[in-house]
């Protein structure tokens, strides 16, 4: 910008170096500071360093994946009005729940260990139709008769069996050994989850049964003349209402420690 | 350095003169009464501060408590400092730049008074518990239409300056004068309204106020900063300006972003789900602009050869203020991505964020040029170059470590904050040492601003150097100066005559 420049007045601020020692005498003391200012330059053309633009694009980038977080930002249903996701969940999931109901409880318990019996017999119980009986509405399910059938469950059947007025005849293996506290929400499920019967087998009924095929001995398979000789009972035991608070960890009604 | 020797036309430097002289008055009161406000206001930090880790401290007196301690010191920094520097710098950036003395300055210098009158209003009906509550809207409601009305008497002339002014070319600096100029009354206004007159919802209020402080910051504040950057470092080093079409680059990305800022304090509020994420990307775009403003300045200063970027004390504060800025980019973009703003949001680490935008960007700035303005104004030369060194670092160490302490223990204070299985209690024990440390910082603070203060009393007193050399930040006396032999202004004059 030569001292030529027809436009230099027009320019804001324009000033030129100089020599103080010099305008002294010209000046007076006022523009002492302001004669020292230098002309105001704007109109650098550098080139813009690639490193700023790439640092630009990485703000970008960070600004966008916030932004796509955000996920629906334009709804404006109830949901879309909490944006939980910024605050971290710290309840480490539902509570753990240590007591309820015998019935449903047992239902639940057993349904899992009932995994190992859908194979042949269906996961709704009702059989193949050909080699595996029904277990819903079967009358040795069903029927006051817990005893034999915790013995075919722990012993395993052969022979024929008449099942829902069909005889069937295939081999079950033995399920046993089954701990009294798997066996009593077995059959339980077998009794209230395939069927509908209403009651509970206790584990202490269950006990009794794991009892008698211990006494038993395992190895050996009941056969469906022997159960009806003399095993069509209900386990013995101490009948539990199905409404019963029981804990989840012991299987022991609530605040009824010890048994009585 | 001295070897090419040019005359300038002599009219340009009278002019300039001409323009200081209207404005000295105006000026000098923003400049001072600032600073003033800047130390009660680093004194009410350092009380509100103390009263966090040691609540004993001044006894139990009500006015005393840390909620008002606490918006006392937020309010009266915005308010009663960063404000009035910015009128200052406002006021004689758009004269000198459209070349025009000021005819308003005694009206101008009226509303100053109005403004800081109010100010003394706002700070005694907070500690006397009239506050609003609203974290930078804290002033009791009658404050803010004369907040407004002043304002408007004191920038409205630098607007129609600028309508005025001769010749089409538009330096940076005046654009981000500009958008200032319009930006704040907008801001303030349209927030005032909405969280004092209009009937809404209280949720969506709170999110208004903190769109508020963003705007203020960014919309206005940074503007000023920025603009004073842009004029100081081709100003003093005599360069030209590293590149415009990055000044362009950056001007526009501010003013595109910044309006977005805010909201994310919100997060996890129910208010519409945008308006969080939005602010949360706005924050980090923030980046942008600061890195484009900052290259340009930055390689502005450093590029020059000569001595002007060692011994200037604009300069050296300038940078001061652009390393804030950068820093308030960088930790933007780190502290506002979803993971860490759930530790953010209501712990210690935004008033932190808080501090580095006033203080550590905005400030430093404003001291680089209040360093170069007030010479000009009084014609008399900053005393000494030690308080001015003091100053700058202690304010340097001061804010760094304000800044580090806040966000540091303020992300292990939200963190805790979030253990929704660990007692309240936890998350302030977390945060306490660090509380400590931020009270200490204030005492930095303090003491580098009871310097500055002490300084610019004299120079406005007219007790400064009458010499016809600046005050620089190198050491003694040099054999041969730019600027020629020294000598006494009034003695020349006296000669002269």
């Amino acid at each position: 910008m030569s001292e030529q420049d027809p436009n230099a007045r027009l320019r804001p601020d324009l000033d030129e170096e100089m020599n103080v020692a010099e305008t002294h005498a010209v000046f007076e003391g006022a523009t002492a500071a302001t004669i020292r200012e230098r002309r105001l330059h704007e109109n650098g053309m550098e080139p813009v360093p690639l490193w700023l633009f790439l640092c630009a694009g990485i703000s970008l980038l960070v600004g966008g994946a916030v932004l796509g977080k955000g996920g629906a930002l334009f709804n404006y249903g109830q949901d879309s009005m909490w944006a939980n996701e910024w605050t971290e969940d710290t309840s480490g999931g539902p509570e753990e729940i240590t007591e309820g109901e015998v019935l449903p409880f047992f239902v639940k318990q057993g349904a899992k260990t009932y995994g190992k019996c859908a194979g042949c017999h269906g996961a709704d119980g009702k059989g193949d139709g050909a080699n595996y009986p029904p277990l819903a509405g079967s009358e040795w399910v069903t029927g006051e008769n817990t005893e034999a059938l915790g013995m075919i469950i722990l012993n395993g059947l052969s022979g024929p069996i008449e099942v829902a007025g069909k005889t069937w005849n295939s081999v079950m293996p033995a399920q046993g050994p089954i701990s009294a506290k798997d066996l009593a929400p077995l059959m339980t499920y077998l009794r209230n989850g395939l069927n509908d019967v209403g009651d509970v087998v206790t584990v202490e009924m269950a006990q009794k049964a794991v009892d008698a095929y211990e006494a038993r001995g395992p190895g050996k398979t009941v056969t469906a003349a022997e159960l009806q000789g003399g095993h069509m009972n209900l386990l013995s035991g101490e009948a539990m209402d199905p409404t019963t608070i029981i804990d989840f960890e012991t299987y022991q009604p609530v605040g009824n420690a010890g048994g009585n | 350095m001295s070897a090419t020797v040019q005359n300038s036309d002599p009219k340009d430097a009278k002019l300039r003169a001409d323009i200081d002289r209207s404005l000295r008055h105006p000026v000098m009161f923003f400049f001072t009464s600032g600073a003033l406000w800047l130390l009660v206001a680093v004194l009410l930090g350092f009380a509100s501060s103390f009263k966090s880790h040691s609540p004993d401290f001044l006894g139990d007196a009500a006015w005393a408590t840390t909620g008002r301690l606490s918006l006392a010191h937020q309010n009266i920094l915005i308010y009663g400092w960063a404000c009035q520097a910015a009128f200052g710098a406002i006021i004689w950036l758009m004269a000198r730049l459209c070349r025009k003395e000021s005819k308003n300055s005694i009206l101008i210098l009226v509303a100053g008074h109005v403004w800081n009158l109010a100010i003394t209003f706002g700070l005694f009906g907070i500690l006397l518990g009239g506050s609003t509550g609203v974290t930078w809207m804290a002033f009791p409601t009658a404050v803010w239409p004369v907040l407004l009305i002043s304002y408007i008497l004191i920038a409205i002339w630098s607007a129609i300056q600028f309508q005025v002014r001769e010749g089409g070319h538009i330096f940076v600096s005046q654009w981000y004068l500009l958008a200032a100029i319009i930006a704040f009354p907008w801001v303030f206004f349209s927030s005032h309204v909405f969280v004092f007159v209009l009937d809404g919802h209280p949720l969506m209020k709170a999110a208004v106020s903190e769109w508020y402080r963003a705007g203020l910051v960014f919309l206005f504040l940074a503007p000023v900063a920025i603009s004073a950057a842009y004029y100081l470092a081709p100003k003093v080093t005599g360069r030209p300006v590293h590149s415009y079409h990055l000044a362009m680059f950056g001007f526009w990305s501010l003013m595109a972003i910044a309006p977005w800022a805010g909201f994310q304090k919100l997060a996890g509020a129910p208010i519409p789900r945008f308006l969080p994420y939005i602010g949360a990307a706005a924050t980090i775009l923030f980046l942008i602009p600061a890195l484009a403003v900052a290259v340009n300045i930055l390689r502005t200063i450093l590029q020059d050869e000569t001595s002007a970027s060692r011994n200037s004390p604009s300069l050296r504060f300038t940078m001061g203020g652009m390393a804030g800025m950068l820093i308030l980019g960088v930790l933007g973009l780190f502290l506002n991505t979803s993971g860490t703003l759930a530790m953010t949001q209501f712990s210690l680490t935004g008033y932190g964020m808080d501090i580095l935008a006033i203080y550590g960007f905005f400030s430093m700035c404003a001291f680089g040029l209040i360093y170069f303005v007030v010479p000009r104004v009084t014609r008399r030369e900053w005393l000494s170059k030690r308080f001015i060194t003091s100053h700058f670092f202690l304010s340097l160490y001061g804010v760094a470590a304000v800044v580090l302490f806040s966000i540091m223990g303020g992300l292990f204070q939200g963190q805790a904050q979030n253990d929704s299985n660990a007692p309240w209690a936890d998350a302030a024990s977390f945060g306490r040492a660090y509380a400590v440390g931020t009270t200490l910082a204030w005492l930095f603070i303090a003491f580098a601003n009871t310097i500055f203060l002490s300084h610019l009393l004299l120079m406005w007193a007219r007790l400064g150097r009458r010499s016809t050399h600046p005050t620089l930040l190198d050491s003694g006396h040099h054999a041969s100066s730019p600027h020629g032999p020294e000598g006494d202004i009034d003695e020349l004059q006296a000669a002269k005559a």
